[in-house]
């Protein structure tokens, strides 16, 4: 990731140069559908089951809006070839790029997901020193499950300011995750996206909508769901499985922990006690020792994996509701024809 | 040669030593005779001898000195003579080497050991001894101990053969002696020699005396014994005081030689003898006076003489012409019954002992009581015999004990006027012949509990798969019969708790055994042509009968809550050994033994394991698979069968347990005659649970929560499965394996034919007396869980299935297969309906697809998470805030929202039990 990091602070400094910092947040987010297309095309052609891809985001901030207009795959690599220099690759792709006119500016990275399978400490680590160099860098992630259930399925995510301050600190602790008062709805934000096409691909589709006669093919109104809905709950089972060996871990943690409070109370009781009487002795009083030293405080076990377990449940409950819910639809929409017929 | 001459000095040694003893009452100039006379001796021989004779006399003198020593007591004396006298040996071992350990040295080796050991033990004597010579004869004694140890094997053999050194010396004497004294003299003065008495330097002179008194003087006075005495006493303090200055732990010991000989004699004949007279030497002093007084000829000499142990023994019980009667007996009988556990009393002789006191009783008519008396005493006395309790008894010794209760017994019938009891005191015991009735104090059935205790041993001890255990058991019938016989007696006679004592002991003896008498009877077969004898014993009590009788007795009448336990425990046995299912359950159930067993001790334990298992092999028997399983389980999953019914101790403890807790543990095995077949139960078992958990794993494929009913016969499935090759089934779990693999494909003609095959049969099967009746229980058994298992299996594959096929391919009637899957529909087992007219069974798709399971499943989880998050917030709740910064009132929203989930999924759960899915419980299986 560090290597990643450098080459993009060479870009942040390139586009400071253009744009200074952002005066208004991203609001939006504007795609070409070249480059939906192409990330279609990168997974269709490298990434299958649950493999995935990912790629670099080209594009710029235009007021509060951040187009972008181009991306290029970052290439599978297998083990052979372990001495493969990634920002070397993307540096040469980039200087390439602006040599035949395109956009050339690092506005971020996208990635495919298995089933929306994506909130990982991966994605947070990487997304995180994406935004610490390019502010208004986002990860777009494709979904092509759903995709390939017949609507398209792209969403762009970055990190809140909140839990960028938390990664900046590297305080993953239960007390600081407290302080930052986080939970795992506001880790990341959605942004909207909106994809558009120039003009001239529009009248292309137009065109080519008359004469195709493929769209006859509606995955859409497919009715089957066990399938999906199977693969959900099974990956859903498993993070609560991880969740269930989190909660187990902390809970640990902190009986360790009030056991542990609950002996050091005592012995500084004893401690006074035993200071009192020799003070009614007229000894002087024992010696203050490190408490710290005598209990160490238990290691607190990182909550930060917590929270992005919760996030992903959430996603995939999300998913699931969104699925089942139109799934119902359909059903009613097919019992509807049935009894019509 | 050499040998030749060892002897001559040896009793040239002797001789001189005789000689001492012949002139005892001078004891102070002894030592200095002694000397002379040896002095004398060197003279006269030092021409001839060679350097092993000088040798050999310096020994020899230095011997003589130390049994002077050993005459007068003089311990200092002795420790210093004998320490030179070790010197001078070592000095002399080439020559020692050469020729072997001169006899004479061996001699006193052991002499001296055995004086030493009188002294230490006569502790009155002890007391007496001042304060040197005391701590010289501890010194001296541990001093020959150790020293004794290098000759163990010469002073056993001298020990075994003292006659010959003794004969050696008459011989040697008699030509001596016979220019200066008479034949008879000789005889006497040698036979004194031998009799020399080693307790006390007293007797020892009164022997001298009489020998004397018959030779030179006719009779000696008590006065000079007096005398001597004293004389003695003065020396022992001179010396010991001239000693002690030169070396004060030192001490010596003189008078002490001739005790060997005298022990020697004795312990040829009767070793006992010698303790008892210790315990009695003051009476027989009186005694042997009287009889000197009275005979100074022949008769009297008799009585020393006697070196065979029946002439001596006698007049040591009473002296002749005493009056024998009942009262003089029981006086020598408490003489006797004093030593009895003392250290060092040999208990067989005292065996002995009683044996001849019977005897004499019987021989002078004394009457029963006092017969009685005796008997108890020798019973007592035989299980005594063994130190201790782990120890069992010797064949001969237990053919006697058992010899004596049946003569005991015997006598006890033939007399009714006898009472005996614990409770009657000693002195109120009425042993002699008058009109009263006997009254004798003893308990004949703890004798025979006792003796019972014994046989049990026995077996124990012995190998079980020798013939020599065979032949122990043949005494079984022997110990049944006394118990029998003390049952008849005590009803006429015993309080009700010795009656339900015996009664006890005899259900303990019969529990176990399968009545085949009965068994046939019962099946109609007595009408046959059978011996008479057969007929004859076909006529007894059904063993049955007699349990019931003596239990319902105990029931009634016991007031110790152990016999009753096990009684009970007894009962339910033989119920079940039988076939009585219903009894023996309801007896069981009706006990309450299970709730409170674990307070039993182990022996109760023991027998209520086996009783419980028994009763699973019943409900086998019977085709109460089920109860069959659960009366089995705990044995069985436990892994520790062999241990809980007392058969044998596992290894895997050994070291658990130290020593003494193994003794007692194996002090509790049941023999080896009562074992119940462990291969037998376990197959029971796994059968049992091969017949029930096939099917239910069957109707529980997809269940999460499935639950196994039996973990062993997993681990054997599971161990099956291992197995990279499976080759035909050889052992009896292989074979079981083997019928479940082929049960769950409902195939039961192949699951039939592993279960019963000629290894299961020669195995297993025909151990149980009905064994043919159990095969065919068990075949049906097989076809029904097939069918079942079948059906629960494949009901997915079939949308309807015909009873005509399914009875045709289980080889069950159509009513069964009728009521089998009835059955199957009622407990919501199987979805399926019954088509009347065309017999068919119409099946209902309605098992849970498997997104229906899996969002169970994830329900399940989901609520395992809530439960933890819950413990979470519990801990957080007062003392931290909570991680998510909930203020108490956010909290305890949630938390209000968990149980809302949770009820929730709660009623979804069961509302999916209403819809049948979920697993009945076997109950009406």
């Amino acid at each position: 990731m560090a290597s990643r990091k450098e080459s993009t602070s060479v870009s942040s400094t390139a586009m400071a140069s253009t744009g200074g910092t952002l005066d208004s947040p991203v609001k939006q987010i504007q795609i070409e559908g070249l480059v939906v297309l192409k990330i279609i095309k990168h997974y269709q052609e490298e990434g299958q089951g649950s493999e995935v891809v990912q790629g670099v985001l080209l594009g710029l901030v235009v007021d509060d809006r951040l187009e972008i207009t181009n991306c290029f795959p970052f290439p599978q690599h297998t083990e052979d070839d372990a001495d493969f220099d990634e920002v070397q690759y993307q540096m040469e792709m980039m200087r390439s790029l602006r040599h035949v006119n395109i956009d050339h500016l690092h506005v971020g990275w996208y990635q495919s997901t298995y089933y929306g399978s994506f909130v990982s400490r991966a994605l947070l680590d990487s997304q995180f020193s994406y935004q610490h160099a390019i502010e208004e860098s986002v990860v777009l992630i494709y979904d092509p499950i759903k995709t390939a259930q017949g609507s398209l399925s792209l969403k762009a995510y970055r990190l809140t300011p909140k839990l960028m301050e938390i990664c900046k600190e590297k305080d993953f602790t239960p007390e600081g995750l407290k302080k930052a008062n986080i939970g795992f709805e506001q880790m990341f934000e959605e942004v909207p996206i909106v994809i558009k096409n120039s003009h001239l691909i529009s009248v292309l589709m137009w065109e080519l909508e008359d004469k195709s006669t493929v769209a006859d093919k509606h995955e859409l109104l497919n009715l089957s769901s066990s399938n999906h809905l199977e693969k959900s709950l099974q990956l859903l089972m498993d993070r609560v499985d991880d969740m269930s060996q989190d909660i187990v871990k902390y809970n640990t943690y902190s009986r360790n922990l009030s056991k542990q409070q609950q002996q050091k109370h005592q012995y500084l009781q004893r401690r006074q006690q035993e200071n009192a009487q020799r003070q009614s002795r007229g000894e002087p009083p024992l010696p203050e020792e490190d408490i710290s030293k005598l209990f160490k405080p238990p290691q607190p076990p990182p909550r930060m994996d917590t929270l992005l377990i919760a996030g992903q449940i959430n996603n995939y409950c999300q998913n699931v509701k969104e699925f089942t819910s139109q799934n119902l639809g359909k059903l009613f929409m097919a019992e509807a024809l049935q009894g019509h017929n | 040669m050499s040998r030749f001459f060892a002897t001559g000095s040896d009793s040239e040694s002797e001789e001189s030593s005789s000689a001492d003893e012949i002139t005892p009452k001078a004891p102070g100039a002894t030592f200095k005779q002694s000397l002379l006379l040896s002095d004398d001796e060197e003279d006269t021989k030092r021409v001839v001898r060679s350097a092993k004779d000088k040798r050999f006399e310096e020994l020899t003198n230095l011997i003589k000195t130390i049994r002077n020593a050993m005459k007068i007591r003089d311990m200092s004396k002795c420790l210093e003579e004998f320490e030179q006298l070790c010197r001078a040996f070592l000095k002399s071992k080439n020559i020692v080497d050469k020729e072997g350990i001169p006899p004479f040295y061996i001699r006193l080796l052991a002499d001296l050991e055995d004086y030493l050991n009188q002294l230490w033990e006569d502790k009155e004597g002890k007391k007496k001894m001042n304060k040197n010579n005391a701590k010289a004869l501890s010194t001296l004694r541990q001093k020959i101990r150790k020293y004794n140890r290098d000759f163990e094997s010469e002073i056993a053999a001298y020990k075994e053969n003292p006659q010959e050194s003794a004969d050696e010396e008459e011989e040697e004497k008699e030509p001596e002696d016979s220019g200066s004294s008479s034949d008879s003299e000789g005889e006497v003065s040698s036979k004194s020699f031998l009799k020399k008495k080693p307790e006390a330097p007293s007797e020892a002179t009164k022997f001298l005396k009489t020998a004397k008194g018959s030779g030179d003087e006719s009779s000696s006075s008590d006065e000079d014994d007096d005398d001597d005495d004293e004389d003695w006493g003065s020396d022992q303090s001179g010396s010991s005081g001239e000693t002690s200055d030169k070396e004060e732990g030192k001490t010596s010991s003189m008078s002490v030689l001739f005790l060997k000989k005298a022990q020697d004699t004795e312990k040829l004949g009767v070793r006992k003898e010698e303790r008892k007279k210790k315990l009695k030497q003051k009476e027989r002093i009186e005694e042997e006076a009287e009889e000197e007084g009275g005979e100074e000829s022949g008769g009297g000499w008799e009585k020393v003489k006697g070196g065979v142990p029946l002439v001596k023994e006698k007049p040591k019980m009473f002296a002749k012409g005493t009056e024998i009667n009942t009262a003089v007996v029981v006086k020598k009988l408490n003489e006797i019954l004093q030593a009895r556990g003392k250290k060092g009393t040999d208990r067989a002789a005292q065996i002995e002992l009683f044996h001849a006191l019977a005897a004499i009783a019987a021989e002078n008519n004394l009457g029963q009581g006092i017969l009685v008396k005796i008997k108890f005493n020798i019973i007592a006395s035989l299980y005594d015999y063994n130190p201790n309790l782990a120890a069992f008894m010797k064949p001969d010794m237990w053919k006697k004990c058992l010899d004596c209760i049946d003569e005991l017994l015997d006598i006890l019938f033939e007399h009714n006027n006898i009472f005996i009891g614990e409770n009657i005191a000693e002195d109120s015991e009425n042993l002699a012949v008058s009109d009263q009735p006997f009254r004798v104090r003893g308990c004949i059935l703890t004798l025979v509990e006792r003796m019972d205790e014994e046989f049990t041993k026995i077996m124990q001890n012995t190998d079980p798969h020798s013939q020599e255990y065979v032949d122990n058991l043949k005494d079984e019938g022997r110990v049944c019969g006394i118990v029998d016989r003390l049952l008849t007696y005590l009803e006429n006679k015993g309080s009700t708790e010795e009656i339900c004592r015996v009664y006890l002991r005899r259900i303990m003896h019969t529990y176990y055994k399968f009545d085949y008498k009965a068994h046939r009877r019962s099946l109609g077969l007595q009408g046959e042509t059978k011996s008479e004898q057969d007929q004859e014993e076909s006529e007894g009590e059904d063993s049955a009968v007699i349990m019931d009788r003596l239990c319902k007795f105990i029931y009634a009448k016991d007031r110790t809550d152990r016999i009753r336990t096990c009684a009970i425990l007894c009962h339910i046995y033989h119920h079940a050994l039988h076939s009585r299912w219903y009894q023996a359950r309801d007896l069981m159930l009706m006990s309450h033994l299970q709730d409170n067993i674990q307070h039993a001790d182990p022996p109760v334990q023991i027998l209520y394991n086996r009783t419980m298992v028994q009763l699973g092999i019943c409900a086998f028997r019977q085709g109460m698979i089920k109860d069959a399983h659960n009366a089995l389980l705990d044995i069985q999953s436990s892994g520790r069968a062999k241990e809980l019914l007392g058969q044998g101790l596992l290894m895997r403890n050994m070291q658990e347990r130290n020593a003494e807790q193994e003794k007692i543990e194996k002090r509790r095995q049941v023999p080896f005659h009562m074992h119940i077949n462990l291969e037998l139960l376990e197959c029971v078992y796994l059968v049992s649970a091969m017949l029930l958990e096939i099917p239910y794993m069957a109707a529980h494929e997809f269940d999460a929560r499935r639950r196994m009913i039996s973990k062993q016969f997993h681990h054997q499935l599971r161990v099956g499965e291992r197995q990279p090759l499976l080759g035909p089934p050889e052992s009896m779990r292989e074979h079981v394996v083997a019928a479940s693999k082929a049960m769950k494909m409902g195939d039961w003609r192949t699951c039939h034919s592993f279960i019963i095959n000629e290894k299961m049969n020669s195995k297993v099967w025909d151990l149980f007396p009905e064994a043919q009746r159990v095969r065919e229980m068990l075949v049906r058994k097989i076809q029904e869980e097939s069918l079942r298992t079948y059906l629960f299996t494949y009901s997915s594959v079939y949308d309807s299935i015909s009873m005509a096929t399914l009875s045709e391919m289980f080889e069950l009637e159509m009513p069964t297969v009728h009521s089998i899957i009835s059955k199957m529909i009622i407990n919501e087992e199987l979805m399926a309906s019954l088509d009347q007219p065309t017999q068919t069974v119409v099946m209902h798709r309605t098992e849970p697809t498997s997104l229906q399971n899996m969002a169970l499943q994830l329900a399940e989880k989901l609520g395992n998470l809530v439960e933890n998050n819950e413990r979470v917030f519990d801990l957080k709740q007062g003392v931290y805030g909570g991680y998510f910064n909930r203020d108490q009132k956010g909290g305890y929203q949630q938390k209000q929202s968990y149980q809302r989930d949770q009820k929730s999924y709660q009623q979804k759960q069961s509302g999916y039990q209403r819809g049948g899915y979920r697993n009945q419980n076997q109950g009406n299986y």
